[in-house]
């Protein structure tokens, strides 16, 4: 049984391209066949993060009006044969997809694939509302931060009006020690206003600028534990009951290090 | 060429007129596709007028089954319907007098959480078994019932009853309104412990604790 599922989360710059990438690489990892659909159509990023820009020959709005096949438009990865990714124009507007197309192409590629994850631009317009036409299931990435969850909560809403009830939260970038001063909103308060099932919470790593500069999402580096959650979040999405990462606080060793950094 | 339905405001509900010559069935495809619009015309609670007559029986009760799955009444007849906003001319007949004690009793159930950028309209009392979010708005004619925690933006007594209030399980709206007054939240941060419910007292809105 193939999956849909489209990574969402309304305000920008939360995420939603990095979790994508992670996810697809994780889920390839495990052995499915995944396929990333990237509809940020004019501000396409996700080809960046898997280190695949100069492969792309066609892309999403060539195969949704019919030009190619979108066998054509797929790049593989070079390092997970069972990674694919349908990458967008960059030339055209949110307005050359249109979510009827979406549907139809996903609908096609559900045959060929056990996940397709969509990665959803930021915003409630068009744009959105095609990355949502198609899905089964929604990811809402939000940070603890009270716009980023004020937004989260209106895509809920909107994920409920367009009859998507499968939805489920991803928190990025948490900074513990923020959150231990309160100075960071926690998970308490995200959960209390939200109330959706959360089946991640990713830790702020600086980890995962390096991993998006060089191409490589942060779920392939070891020491990263961004990456650790982000291996923990494909399992609860394959079925598997993990339990959450413990918050890390700057152990004495760390601050130790980091003094003698300064030195 | 004109539409075929003409939608026209009255003080207690809508009126609808139609071109000459439309068929029943475009007329109702018609009404479904402005239904579905989701234009600002058809507030749930709202009352739609047909001239009485102009369609046959089974064609109007087919019409109020699709005003009605929309929440909204229908009517043949250009009255005021119970729900109206209460009456100021209320006279010293029993018959009159019963109406506004029904609109009081009535209530709309909403049986899941209002989310930011949402909004709940009603002319009646609201009941929410939900929370009310930030950035979410419920407006009523009466009295609104939280059974959760509210955050958003209320108003209670929208058309002037200074009797109407708000309780909620844990009371901390952006701004609260009954009737005419406002109240804001205080700048800084506070947390409800309980069940409170605001009403007027003294002309300005207070808070108070109640036992659930």
């Amino acid at each position: 049984m193939s999956q849909i599922i489209v990574i969402t989360s309304g305000k920008g710059g939360v995420g939603k391209t990095t979790t994508t990438a992670n996810i697809g690489v994780g889920l390839a990892m495990r052995g499915n066949k995944v396929a990333l659909i990237d509809t940020d159509t004019g501000l396409r990023n996700l080809d960046l993060l898997l280190g695949l820009e100069n492969r792309i020959l066609y892309d999403l709005v060539d195969v949704t009006s019919g030009r190619v096949q979108y066998k054509k438009a797929l790049v593989r990865h070079k390092k997970y044969e069972n990674l694919y990714l349908l990458p967008t124009s960059q030339i055209k507007d949110k307005s050359a997809v249109n979510p009827e197309q979406l549907v139809k192409l996903c609908e096609e590629m559900k045959k060929e694939f056990d996940f397709i994850i969509i990665d959803c631009p930021a915003g409630i317009e068009q744009g959105f509302k095609t990355a949502i036409a198609a899905a089964d299931t929604a990811i809402v990435v939000t940070m603890p931060e009270i716009s980023a969850v004020r937004d989260a909560d209106k895509i809920i809403g909107e994920l409920g009006r367009a009859d998507k009830e499968n939805v489920k939260l991803i928190v990025n970038r948490i900074r513990p020690q923020m959150v231990e001063k309160g100075d960071m909103l926690d998970m308490g308060d995200i959960d209390e206003i939200l109330s959706v099932a959360c089946i991640g919470q990713i830790p702020d790593d600086e980890k995962v600028v390096v991993a998006t500069n060089r191409g490589e999402p942060a779920i392939t580096m070891s020491d990263s534990v961004a990456g650790q959650a982000y291996k923990n979040i494909v399992a609860r999405l394959c079925g598997e009951n993990v339990p959450f990462l413990k918050p890390q606080k700057e152990g004495f060793f760390a601050r130790l290090k980091k003094l003698f950094g300064l030195l | 060429m004109g539409d075929i339905v003409t939608i026209k405001g009255l003080k207690y509900g809508l009126q609808l007129t139609f071109a000459k010559g439309a068929s029943f069935d475009d007329v109702q495809a018609n009404l479904l596709d402005k239904l579905q619009s989701g234009n600002g015309f058809f507030i749930r609670g709202t009352t739609v007028f047909v001239p009485k007559g102009y369609f046959a029986e089974e064609q109007n009760e087919a019409l109020r089954k699709m005003f009605h799955r929309h929440g909204m009444l229908f009517s043949t007849e250009l009255k005021r319907p119970n729900l109206a906003p209460p009456s100021r001319d209320t006279s010293t007949k029993a018959s009159k007098a019963k109406a506004p004690v029904e609109e009081a009793q009535k209530m709309m159930v909403i049986n899941h959480t209002i989310r930011g950028g949402q909004e709940i309209k009603a002319n009646c009392s609201v009941l929410i078994c939900g929370n009310v979010n930030p950035g979410a708005q419920v407006i009523a004619g009466g009295s609104i019932d939280i059974r959760g925690t509210c955050r958003g933006f209320v108003h209670a007594g929208a058309f002037g009853d200074k009797s109407a209030c708000v309780v909620a399980d844990r009371l901390m709206p952006a701004q609260i309104r009954i009737a005419d007054l406002v109240a804001r939240a205080p700048d800084e941060e506070f947390k409800a412990s309980q069940a409170e419910r605001a009403m007027i007292k003294d002309n300005q809105i207070i808070f108070e604790p109640v036992a659930r």
